[in-house]
């Protein structure tokens, strides 16, 4: 089941051929097709509305092509991420990505769901390490976009479109991945930082001093706020920006920065994905950097009110905040819910998405809250893509 | 041939009392101006050209361009190599240069409201005082428009580590077909619902007109190390670029002049660079300063054991912008070694530089034309300029079909018909080389779902006209969009 929804059917192609076959034959029979990978984001979105067949991409876990020289991949969208990156590992490159459960999430999964972890703050998103996809259209067409290069301005960006868009614009077959040297040496460093201000002031000095974190996580109690910074590159570069930490915290808070990634320390990666994956009903608050200060007053207290016991992690260079949890009873959550999206839309147009919920809540939420005013533009493309409202219809956006 | 039909008059009268008579040219001397972009070797001469002012404007202008029917044509600096700009005749260009100011500056968040008029490099401009930078930097930033740019995706010699405009632009507002004005993208980290910046971007006018966006800006970095290096071939120089990415590095630029080249820009900068040699790079690499200059020195090293004739790092920074300006200058120079040139911009994977410059050389040989190479090595994206001389009838022709040819190296070694100077009357021939029928579909629905009229610069990207009517079925409304919950957002 999806959210509660029953499966009438499951395929599992061994090929991409295969997969194309599948689509063309329900869509003459005009059954609704919801795609899964490692299924470790099947909570994420509104609940769709039939799943006639659920296609399984597990055995689609090739990769097509790899020049390590080029430093670009190819691969098929069931292969994991952990299996990926030990692949890169042999050639000492990596795809500059780090998720929540990457063993078992896939490529295509992350690119429907547009997973990312803290190194967002140096790499980007998928959006931004894409160069190329296939995908099989609703009616079993398939197409491809963009290509095997870095740099490349022939026709629309179909790669970028697709990510994030929750299997309702076609199956994602292969992509094409630029990849990036893994780092001579890489360091986290722990700040005691007190408040949601003390973090934000960090951030700000990282960038005043020049410094070039890799990812900042921030984990916030109620009461307690710990920061985690994460330098990578060539050993010279990592030591001389661990020692400007070091200064930067004790000109700030007077604090202590210790390395934590040392024998016997805290992995403070680990601790993040704990706070990302913990709880049944987890939420994603995303603002300008800037509003982080405000943001515990604003929206994490009340929020916080409205669960029984939660964990907060924020990604604070990028504006980003999840939430996760086991809520109250219904009521009281709905309620939070909605205060935090008007608190969140009063300051600047914030959003607050709900990336899992348990199946008694999403009746009663919208997980993605109010319409953008382009709205009507991707119901077109929709309308295009889908004509016949057949992939994963309901889960997305406004229903799309 | 212009139609000037009643019709048309009245057109013109609707247009000229939105944006003003002065900026409603009609004028067939004045029109001239517009008859082309950077592609200039294409001339269309359009109806009438307007340079609106507002968002507003603009929304007026597209909603008497849909009643009367006539064709749009957005244009930014008109500097685009590849006609993306051309006019269509009969047809409306709107220009967006009056819409020129910087908005807002947002250091706290690291972001710029623009109108899309605003130079490139004035954005830097305006902000490098206190320390920010705006990272795509085109060889034509000093002319080229931010709304042209996000048209284009354009790239530059940095975009190798900081990536393209798509990179760089976190959302617009966007003048529709239909005149309805829409916001696109988030200011936030996450926008909901499809991503529908990364089609606006490099949608080359075909989905929309930009009357403003929030761009990203990034800390100028702590240390930027450059060194100028020289071969006895492209070969080790290929074989420099290839060993300086081996070795985990990830430098800011990397940027390689040929022979010819390096004698062209030498003749029209006058920088003190050697006339005898084969192949030079320009390579930048910056971030804190340990890891810049560790990092600096690494690449001198490898460039030493890939056969360099002589390594050069800048004295300070004024020498240092010298040599870029040399590098940014080499297409213009062109014009001192030739009467005129034919600029191609081809992508590679860039392992296969140095077989792919021979076999260019070999082709041009063949067919009896000089070509000089200056381009982004880094990223394989070659800009071979194939050398002619317009006065001999049939050169210029000639010269274009050798050109084309070497889009058909590119695409058999796996690259692209374009890396950033746009497809746009240009190549959209070559589109049906490059992508299958149904990838052609598959962006033109992306093209119709924004502009279902497709008014919008007809005639470009696509190989053939395509129209927005045929859809494979009816679309099945969901429960909220029937009861207007969903689509009124």
């Amino acid at each position: 089941m999806i959210a509660d929804v029953p499966i009438r059917e499951i395929v599992v192609p061994a090929t991409l051929d295969e997969a194309a076959e599948i689509m063309r034959a329900r869509a003459a029979r005009g059954a609704s097709v919801s795609f899964m990978g490692g299924g470790t984001d099947l909570g994420y979105g509104n609940s769709p509305e039939r799943v006639d067949t659920l296609l399984k991409t597990e055995k689609l876990t090739r990769v097509v092509e790899y020049a390590p020289s080029d430093q670009v991949v190819t691969v098929e969208a069931g292969l994991t991420l952990g299996a990926l990156q030990k692949t890169l590992a042999a050639e000492n490159q990596r795809l500059a990505l780090d998720p929540p459960r990457s063993e078992l999430a896939t490529l295509g999964g992350l690119l429907a769901t547009n997973g990312y972890g803290p190194l967002r703050t140096r790499f980007g998103t998928l959006r931004d390490l894409i160069v190329g996809i296939s995908i099989v259209r609703a009616d079993g067409t398939v197409a491809r976009g963009g290509g095997k290069v870095v740099k490349n301005v022939a026709g629309f960006d179909l790669p970028k479109l697709m990510v994030g868009s929750l299997g309702t614009l076609g199956l994602i077959a292969t992509a094409t991945f630029r990849l990036h040297p893994m780092s001579e040496r890489r360091e986290w460093h722990a700040v005691a930082t007190r408040s949601l201000r003390d973090v934000r002031t960090l951030c700000r000095a990282l960038l005043d001093r020049r410094l070039e974190p890799s990812a900042v996580i921030a984990l916030a109690d109620a009461n307690a706020c710990a920061t985690y910074v994460l330098f990578e590159g060539f050993g010279a570069g990592v030591e001389s920006q661990g020692a400007k930490l070091r200064e930067v915290a004790r000109d700030l808070f007077g604090g202590n920065v210790s390395r934590v990634d040392a024998r016997g320390g805290v992995d403070a990666a680990a601790l993040a994905e704990g706070a990302r994956t913990y709880g049944n009903v987890r939420l994603r608050i995303s603002t300008p950097p800037a509003f982080i200060p405000s943001l515990e007053h604003d929206i994490l207290a009340p929020l916080r009110s409205a669960y029984r016991e939660c964990r907060v992690v924020l990604y604070p260079t990028i504006g980003a905040t999840f939430v996760g949890g086991f809520p109250r009873e219904g009521d009281r959550f709905v309620s939070a819910l909605e205060g935090a999206r008007a608190a969140a839309e009063a300051a600047r147009g914030n959003l607050v998405v709900v990336e899992c919920a348990e199946p008694s809540l999403r009746e009663r939420i919208d997980a993605f809250g109010a319409l953008p005013d382009s709205f009507p533009i991707m119901r077109r493309l929709k309308e295009r893509f889908d004509p016949n409202r057949r992939l994963n219809p309901g889960r997305f956006l406004g229903g799309l | 041939m212009i139609l000037r039909t009643a019709e048309t008059v009245d057109a013109q009268r609707e247009l000229a009392a939105i944006v003003g008579s002065e900026n409603c040219i009609v004028d067939p001397a004045e029109l001239r101006v517009y008859e082309c972009d950077g592609l200039t070797g294409t001339r269309v001469r359009p109806l009438v050209v307007v340079l609106p002012a507002t968002t507003e404007e603009v929304a007026g202008v597209v909603k008497i361009a849909r009643r009367y029917g006539l064709p749009i044509v957005p244009r930014g600096a008109g500097t685009g190599l590849s006609g993306g700009a051309l006019p269509v005749e009969n047809g409306i260009v709107i220009g967006l240069s009056r819409m020129h100011r910087i908005l807002e500056i947002d250091f706290e968040n690291l972001r710029m409201r623009l109108q899309p008029g605003v130079i490139n490099l004035d954005v830097t401009k305006a902000i490098a005082a206190h320390g920010y930078y705006y990272a795509p930097d085109p060889s034509s930033q000093s002319v080229c428009s931010i709304g042209g740019n996000i048209a284009e995706n354009s790239g530059g010699a940095h975009c190798l580590k900081y990536g393209f405009t798509t990179n760089h632009v976190y959302s617009a507002t966007v003048v529709t077909s239909d005149g309805d004005v829409v916001e696109i993208g988030s200011p936030c980290s996450d926008a909901v619902g499809y991503d529908l910046m990364a089609a606006l971007v490099g949608s080359e006018g075909l989905v929309g007109i930009v009357t403003e966006a929030v761009v990203r800006i990034l800390r100028t970095p702590e240390k930027t190390c450059t060194l100028f290096a020289t071969f006895p071939s492209t070969d080790e120089a290929g074989n420099c670029v290839s060993g300086i990415v081996a070795a985990g590095i990830v430098p800011a630029a990397i940027e390689m002049m040929d022979k010819l080249a390096i004698e062209a820009i030498v003749k029209s900068t006058g920088v003190d660079w050697p006339l005898d040699v084969g192949a030079a790079l320009l390579v930048d690499v910056d971030g804190v300063e340990a890891e810049a200059e560790h990092t600096a020195a690494q690449a001198v090293e490898i460039a030493r054991a890939s056969g360099a004739l002589e390594v050069r790092t800048p004295r300070d920074e004024r020498e240092r912008q010298l040599m870029w300006k040399g590098r940014k200058s080499a297409f213009a120079a062109m014009g001192r070694i030739s009467p005129n040139y034919y600029v191609q911009d081809g992508v590679i994977p860039r392992s296969e530089i140095s077989l792919v410059l021979r076999e260019i050389a070999d082709l041009c040989a063949r067919e009896g034309f000089r070509v000089a190479n200056v381009f982004h090595a880094g990223d394989g994206n070659l800009h071979p300029l194939v050398l002619y001389d317009g006065r001999i009838p049939g050169q210029a022709h000639h010269a274009e079909e050798v050109a084309a040819e070497i889009l058909r190296i590119c695409l058999r070694h796996g690259g692209s018909i374009t890396g950033e100077h746009g497809v746009g009357a240009d190549k959209a021939a070559y589109m049906g080389e490059a992508f299958s029928e149904a990838d052609l579909e598959s962006m033109n629905f992306v093209r119709c779902a924004f502009d279902p009229h497709a008014i919008f610069n007809p005639g470009k990207v696509f190989p053939t006209p395509r129209l927005c009517g045929d859809r494979a079925g009816a679309y099945v409304p969901h429960a909220t969009e029937i009861s207007e919950q969903a689509g009124r957002g």
